[in-house]
């Protein structure tokens, strides 16, 4: 499309001076000087060579815009200490060139940029890290409390936002939690069948599924999935409703966002984790079932049968305890971020990536803490 | 001087509807160069969706638009995007990206589609500014740091960026004060007459336009129900029109006056 080209680009622009006379030179300039060429502007005026005194005729321009002007004025001042004479402007090329004439103090403001040196960043990030996690400690204290006011005084809870909430986080995470964890059994089952093939050992295989699934594994996958979930959905709702002023009309209804947002997503979660970790357990145990038939020639009644035998009920009893306590620490990360959010769009992006970051990493730090403690009392 | 075709312009009975909902039946008009065109109806006669369909951003149910010599519906994407380059549309909030300060909001549309020398760059992102009321001390500022008429300044700034043809704004005066509203008047004014770019705007600001409009399109039952100057559209024998500016008469019967 040639002709949408041209109008696009218009007639090439040029600049060349004409001697003049009278020892007056004159800067003609030809042509379009519009933005879409103004790589050629610049390298036409950077080419001349400026006299003292000029005039500048622009009788042969077809058009210019304020970034032609611009371009111009800025070689001519550099050139020239008093103002040139312009002449065989149109009125509103005219316009235009005193409209950019009248802004160039503006337009050539340098701009101060603040660059922070490394100490000051350390100083900020420790001081933001640590008012965080002060905000963090203040919900979670909050929420105990509010749970404690829950279990005493039932009919202040919320039921409808807590079943709304149950659905949201347990049921619907059901799929994708049974999905994981059976793929996690059949690999951990296959595995440990190598090894224990090499040795003649296949039923220890059972043994080991059994404990490391039960005690660690579901709980930690669980923990991940539903932080990923439901603690990123949690911030990115509460967030949002911050954007909106939603929590601000809250407030000024007489209610109280802890009440009516945080404490039903917290309670609900704390119900769901230790139903989902089960979910989780169950479904590892059939991976690693459905693989040591044919890896391992151990039949699912004897797999079953050996796990009665050896799987003492404290490991998946120490799995399940560990599941609301990391529900409670991701609830409360998930909602505080969403709440603490600023109000502005990004804000809640970033909150949530955040969240999703904080909430795995608290998990396996209290996971850490949590066989240290069952080791010390010797479940 | 260059030939320019004198219609930038063209909307082509337009239909519009959302499922059982008919919008627009039947919308029609053309906007001239160099002029500052209002248009304006209650709530829910489709002032935002015609500007979205005029940009191509959502499509109409039949009719036919035509934007600079593009049929915005019917032509390549190619002629398309170099047709882009050629207007700017101030959303209703603005639409900065969040990420970028104002002055790289601006710098986006200059470093993607024209190629600007380093050296001259600064300069020109700060003449935008400038162009849309904005001090050099904005530049450097976070879009939530402004302030809601910094954030139309601001988003004037960017679609000014390529200096184009044509400008389309959306409630421009919307959630500001009466004086920062009419020095916004003043320089959207003062586009149309300095820099000649074409403005077609959607807006409820009766002091818009009653100081600064050319001409006035008024939406409304799907079609347009009146067209004109602001003369020509108060002795139009409609009750919508009647009762909308009715309020300006009361207030013009305590001694102000209509500049």
């Amino acid at each position: 499309m040639p002709q949408d080209a041209e109008r696009d680009e218009g007639v090439a622009p040029n600049a060349v001076f004409a001697a003049q006379g009278a020892g007056v030179a004159t800067l003609r300039l030809t042509g379009a000087w519009r933005l879409a060429s103004i790589e050629r502007i610049v390298a036409q005026l950077e080419a001349l060579q400026w006299p003292e005194k000029f005039a500048i005729d622009g009788s042969e321009l077809t058009e210019i815009d304020s970034a032609g002007a611009l371009a111009l004025l800025n070689y001519v001042d550099a050139h020239s200490r008093s103002q040139p004479q312009l002449t065989g402007f149109e009125p509103n090329e005219l316009r235009i060139v005193e409209q950019v004439r009248a802004r160039l103090d503006a337009a050539r403001t340098p701009t101060e940029h603040h660059r922070e040196r490394m100490l000051e960043g350390i100083g900020r990030r420790t001081i933001e890290v640590g008012h965080s996690v002060l905000g963090h400690v203040n919900l979670l204290g909050a929420a105990v409390i509010g749970i404690g006011h829950s279990i005493l005084h039932p009919h202040t809870v919320r039921m409808r936002e807590l079943t709304a909430q149950f659905e949201q986080v347990c049921l619907n995470a059901i799929p994708v939690v049974a999905l994981v964890t059976l793929l996690i059994g059949v690999v951990i089952a296959y595995l440990l069948g190598l090894q224990a093939e090499q040795f003649g050992a296949n039923i220890f295989v059972v043994d080991g599924v059994g404990i490391g699934a039960t005690r660690e594994f579901a709980p930690i996958i669980v923990a991940v999935i539903v932080a990923g979930r439901s603690g990123a959905a949690f911030t990115a709702q509460l967030g949002s409703m911050r954007l909106t002023e939603e929590t601000d009309a809250i407030r000024t209804l007489g209610l109280s966002p802890l009440d009516v947002l945080v404490l039903p997503r917290v309670i609900a979660l704390m119900i769901a984790m230790p139903l989902l970790v089960f979910v989780g357990d169950v479904m590892s145990l059939v991976g690693a079932m459905l693989i040591a038939q044919p890896m391992l020639d151990i039949t699912p009644t004897t797999f079953v049968a050996r796990l009665r035998d050896t799987l003492d009920i404290s490991h998946p009893l120490v799995g399940l305890a560990k599941a609301p306590v990391f529900a409670l620490v991701i609830a409360v990360i998930g909602c505080r971020m969403g709440m603490s959010v600023e109000r502005d769009t990004r804000a809640v992006g970033m909150a949530t990536t955040s969240t999703v970051v904080q909430s795995i990493v608290s998990v396996i730090l209290l996971d850490a803490a949590f066989a240290v403690f069952f080791q010390e009392i010797g479940v | 001087m260059r030939e320019r075709s004198e219609t930038i312009v063209e909307v082509d009975s337009i239909v519009t509807r959302f499922g059982e909902q008919t919008v627009h039946d039947g919308v029609s008009f053309k906007l001239q160069r160099g002029t500052l065109t209002a248009l304006i109806g209650g709530s829910g006669t489709g002032k935002s969706v015609l500007l979205r369909e005029i940009i191509g951003l959502q499509r109409p149910t039949g009719g036919r638009i035509r934007l600079l010599g593009t049929d915005v519906w019917q032509d390549s994407e190619e002629k398309l995007n170099a047709m882009r380059r050629r207007f700017g549309m101030m959303f209703q909030d603005g639409a900065l990206f969040s990420s970028m300060t104002v002055s790289q909001n601006v710098a986006v549309p200059l470093v993607e589609h024209a190629r600007v020398p380093p050296a001259l760059l600064d300069p020109l992102i700060k003449l935008r500014l400038a162009q849309a009321g904005l001090g050099a001390d904005a530049a450097e500022k976070m879009p939530s740091e402004l302030s809601g008429g910094m954030r139309k300044r601001a988003a004037i700034a960017r679609a000014l960026a390529l200096e184009p043809e044509v400008l389309f704004l959306d409630e421009p005066t919307s959630g500001l004060d009466p004086t920062t509203a009419r020095t916004f008047d003043k320089l959207v004014r003062s586009l149309v007459d300095d820099l000649g770019i074409t403005v077609f705007l959607a807006t409820h600001d009766l002091d818009t336009l009653l100081t600064v409009v050319d001409r006035i399109i008024v939406l409304g039952a799907g079609k347009v129900l009146a067209d004109g100057s602001i003369e020509e559209i108060l002795s139009v024998d409609n009750e919508w029109i009647q009762s909308y500016f009715s309020v300006r008469t009361m207030v013009d019967r305590h001694g102000e006056s209509v500049s």
